[in-house]
């Protein structure tokens, strides 16, 4: 880069006159890009600032060289499809979904995306079902979901190729997948809690404590929502888990049970999950 | 540069300052003004994304003026790092470089970088006499770090501490920013004695919430002074600059007992001198005492065990050098 910056005028001098600074930046559209890219900043508010402007401009300039080579001919849709699913996805990843209104307003920047996606198949009112179904399948395998456990949730929220997918839908769906993933990861610290000397399987008792524990937290689904998060929240507290344990442990003296493996035991918990996911159709 | 969870409750201005987007912005468009007829050509979008994949990498410092190199904690960051990474080799063959000599290293990186930076490492390592006398790579390297990265800061513990020595009450005074050199110089004053280390620990405490984050971790520097009770600014220097938790703070380096180790590297370097090996032109004496770098330096250097090898080649620009013999 600096190199190039060294390597002096070589290039055959266009037709520059001694136009100004300000002419020559509002002539290139220096300005508008630059704006538009401070907006997404701060929209995006990322962890990561220079890494998001890379990103946001190596996307832009992709864009444009791609626009500019083959004008939008359906041999192109294609590669403009797959720039776009791309676009979504890493916008997705710019906030945890904790941060939910950050998150909520990339998901709305990635559904504008889509829907702008393959404007002669376009369907109106919404992205198309196909890429629908397979960006929640790359918002999985992102995510390090084992297949079986993303297979069964993405068959759950999957709509038709040819369906119209509205934001709401779209968003809702969004979220349960990487809350799922953000749940399957949990599970899976609990499980490393439970399985003490970490060489050895886990006793079976207190993984079913532990999650007879989770579903009951899960089952709380009555009252308003902050009332719910508060007691599921206290139901899976430590020290609520590890009265539960402790309680198997007291019933059970003999100290060598049978076990259970993490991949067993993360089935159960995503199998806890999967079962409270409304399934689309 | 990693911003915090926090990020999402401040406002839009300071985000933007703190991520030090507009720094960037603001060369990139200087940059793009200078140089326009050949940044037209390879389209200005594209330009951009190269600008920032660059400061991303953290090669955009490179034969940057040293107001830019300086400019960011990322910008003081990548510096440190490339350093290590271009002149790591002096370490790996034990040689010992002279302050000057290492002025001259790090001005091939950096044209018009300052050789005061220079004079203030040495001090730290040398623990202020004798600032002619050779350094290795590693005393120098974390010494440097520390002065580079928190030069304002340190700055401004020297004021404090020349106040200490004089007996000022510590609580009563005003301590000048950064931007005041003419007290900074007074130097001459008995440093040896030091100061009361928990005197001078309750002052820079005060120091440390002006300068927001931009200082060492408190806890790094309470560790730092409390293994004796009394401190010369020197003496602190060192201890911060041997603070590994500093070091992993500031990311530019790898652990100390790490520092000279880089496998992959090592393997192109091999591979380099392999091939030099086998050429016809080359010395076959050359691979029987290790490794050596394919490209010598062509300045005239002073060796000082017997010879000075490095991994970039000079732009020239090191006759400096040649003073530090005597």
């Amino acid at each position: 880069m600096a190199e190039k910056r060294r390597s002096g005028s070589a290039a055959e001098p266009k037709a520059v006159k001694a136009e100004s600074d300000e002419e020559f930046l509002c002539q290139a559209g220096v300005g508008s890009q630059l704006r538009a890219a401070l907006l997404k900043l701060v929209e995006a508010r990322p962890e990561d600032p220079i890494g998001f402007l890379a990103e946001h401009f190596t996307n832009e300039a992709s864009e444009t060289e791609s626009v500019g080579g083959g004008d939008a001919g359906d041999g192109d849709g294609d590669a403009l499809e797959e720039q776009q699913m791309n676009k979504a996805l890493w916008h997705l990843r710019l906030a945890h979904h904790s941060q939910r209104s950050a998150f909520n307003n990339n998901i709305r920047v990635a559904y504008d995306l889509l829907s702008r996606c393959g404007s002669a198949r376009r369907v109106p009112g919404g992205v198309q079902g196909r890429l629908y179904t397979e960006m929640l399948r790359c918002v999985c395998s992102d995510s390090g979901l084992l297949d079986a456990a993303a297979a069964t949730l993405l068959h759950h929220l999957q709509c038709h190729d040819y369906e119209a997918v509205p934001f709401e839908l779209f968003r809702q769906a969004v979220l349960t997948c990487t809350s799922f993933s953000e749940y399957i990861r949990r599970a899976r610290c609990l499980y490393a809690a439970v399985a003490c000397p970490s060489d050895r399987p886990a006793e079976r008792g207190l993984c079913d404590a532990v999650l007879n524990a989770l579903r009951e937290a899960l089952d709380t689904s009555h009252g308003p929502d902050a009332s719910r998060y508060l007691e599921a929240s206290a139901k899976i507290s430590p020290t609520e888990l590890a009265r539960a344990m402790a309680e198997t442990r007291g019933a059970s003296r003999e100290r060598e049970g049978p076990g259970m493996d993490m991949r067993e035991f993360e089935d159960a918990a995503a199998g806890l999950f999967l079962a409270r996911v409304r399934v689309v159709h | 540069m990693r911003m915090n969870a926090d990020r999402f409750t401040v406002s839009a201005e300071e985000y933007l300052a703190e991520s030090s987007a507009l720094f960037y912005l603001n060369d990139a468009v200087t940059q793009l003004l200078e140089h326009r007829e050949e940044f037209i050509q390879f389209g200005i979008g594209r330009y951009f994304a190269e600008y920032f994949t660059s400061v991303k990498n953290g090669s955009h410092i490179l034969f940057r003026e040293f107001s830019y190199v300086k400019g960011t904690a990322h910008n003081r960051t990548s510096f440190i790092h490339i350093f290590w990474k271009c002149f790591r080799q002096i370490g790996k063959n034990r040689d010992l470089l002279t302050m000057m000599e290492y002025t001259s290293l790090l001005q091939l990186l950096c044209p018009d970088f300052p050789a005061e930076m220079l004079q203030n490492t040495a001090k730290i390592v040398l623990m202020e006499d004798a600032v002619d006398c050779p350094m290795s790579l590693s005393d120098f390297i974390y010494s440097f770090q520390i002065q580079f990265y928190f030069e304002e800061f340190l700055e401004s513990v020297l004021v404090i501490y020349e106040d200490l020595l004089e007996g000022k009450n510590p609580n009563a005074v005003i301590v000048p920013t950064s931007e005041s050199p003419e007290t900074i110089s007074s130097e001459e004053t008995d440093v040896q004695e030091g100061v009361d280390s928990s005197v001078l620990l309750k002052c820079i405490e005060g120091l440390c919430e002006r300068f927001k984050h931009k200082h060492p971790p408190l806890p790094a520097i309470k560790e730092a002074l409390e293994s004796c009770t009394r401190v010369s600014y020197y003496g602190f220097l060192m201890a911060l600059a041997k603070h590994e938790g500093i070091s992993q703070e500031i990311g530019a380096l790898p652990n100390r007992s790490d520092l000279l180790i880089d496998p992959e590297m090592d393997q192109e370097l091999e591979r380099l001198v392999a091939q030099v090996a086998i050429s016809p032109t080359s010395n076959s004496s050359s691979s029987a005492q290790g490794l050596k770098e394919p490209c010598r330096k062509p300045s005239p250097r002073k060796s000082l065990h017997q010879r000075k090898r490095i991994e970039m080649e000079s732009d020239g620009s090191t006759e400096e050098t040649d003073s530090s013999e005597n």
